[in-house]
């Protein structure tokens, strides 16, 4: 659904930008179940909009489901914070791993403010927030996305040669920060040790055309789709 | 004196939140008639924080006071706290003010 939203913003500008929702009622009900009509209100896609308006779905229908979240600021996304702790309790987390969880969301959304803020590429700004437990499998799946700058775009600031995608993404891993001149960059080592370490999970960003995937056999990269701005995904297995 | 970290928030996230609350706990220190050389933070009741406010509270702190000896408490039982607190390395940051 991350994809999805990026996709939607950076096509938000185009004359005839046009939404073709699915036609099963089972889908419709999930996408609104998943708020996906207040984004496509506020970016403009009327028709979608009005179609998901017309479908009544009680908030409990799905209760594995985060809906949508999109924070413009980051005082709002801090505000939100208390929601995603009752959110992981609810999903069926115990304490210290709510507790873990959320410092995890915190630094995510940090980051989006952190390296965006001032340079935001489209009038589109924050963090767009999405979750989905699965709980036969004891799994959480949580995104962040923002059509920021992207990896490349924020450490280019720091490393000026920097031209990839991957490097980029795998430099940000290893603690680098394009926040010249300060004493930044732990917050996404702890993210992806906590997540490996302490939940056995994975962590996938998806920045501009580079994908990379660290768990505890390691860390995959390669070329993909392009989007604007970044996807950054933890996956975590619970108690 | 002791600063209480509760009544900064139970949930306390990001750099600008950890830089305006160096600047408040500044008008409360300063304007303690008791304040002595021993600065207590104490994390009590706090379920969360931020790598990021961490770093940004309490290094802003320490700027502020170099001469103010610096004690945590109240981590007891909350393990994630401790541990955000290891990863900014507060251990070396209190000893550093102690040599």
């Amino acid at each position: 659904m991350g994809i999805v939203c990026l996709l939607l913003i950076e096509r938000q500008s185009l004359a005839d930008k046009k939404v073709i929702l699915p036609k099963q009622e089972n889908l419709l009900r999930y996408l609104k179940r998943m708020h996906l009509g207040e984004i496509l209100g506020e970016l403009g896609y009327t028709e979608a909009f009005e179609i998901l308006k017309q479908i009544t779905v009680p908030e409990s229908e799905n209760l594995n489901v985060q809906e949508i979240v999109h924070c413009r600021y980051n005082d709002e996304f801090s505000s939100r914070l208390g929601r995603f702790e009752r959110m992981f309790k609810n999903f069926g987390l115990n304490e210290e791993d709510t507790k873990r969880a959320l410092v995890i969301v915190g630094e995510l959304g940090n980051n989006v403010f952190d390296h965006n803020l001032g340079n935001w590429p489209t009038n589109f700004s924050g963090a767009i927030i999405t979750a989905h437990n699965y709980p036969e499998t004891k799994r959480i799946e949580f995104v962040v996305g923002d059509a920021g700058v992207g990896f490349l775009g924020s450490l280019q600031n720091a490393f000026p040669n920097l031209s990839d995608d991957v490097e980029a993404i795998k430099k940000g891993l290893e603690g680098y920060t394009g926040r010249v001149g300060e004493n930044r960059g732990n917050g996404l080592k702890t993210i992806q040790d906590w997540t490996i370490n302490n939940f056995h999970g994975m962590l996938t960003i998806h920045s501009g055309g580079g994908l990379v995937q660290v768990d505890e056999n390691g860390i995959e990269s390669k070329n993909t789709c392009r989007i604007l701005g970044t996807l950054a995904q933890f996956v975590i297995y619970y108690r | 004196m002791i600063l209480e970290l509760k009544k900064f928030g139970k949930i306390l996230n990001s750099r600008s939140s950890g830089r305006e609350a160096v600047l408040r706990a500044r008008q409360i220190i300063n304007g303690n008639k008791d304040a002595q050389e021993e600065l207590i933070l104490d994390f009590k009741e706090v379920d969360i924080v931020t790598p990021s406010f961490a770093d940004e509270f309490i290094t802003g702190l320490t700027k502020e006071y170099p001469r103010k000896n610096l004690k945590i408490q109240g981590t007891e039982g909350n393990t994630v706290t401790k541990d955000v607190l290891k990863l900014i390395n507060i251990n070396k940051i209190l000893k550093s003010r102690t040599t």
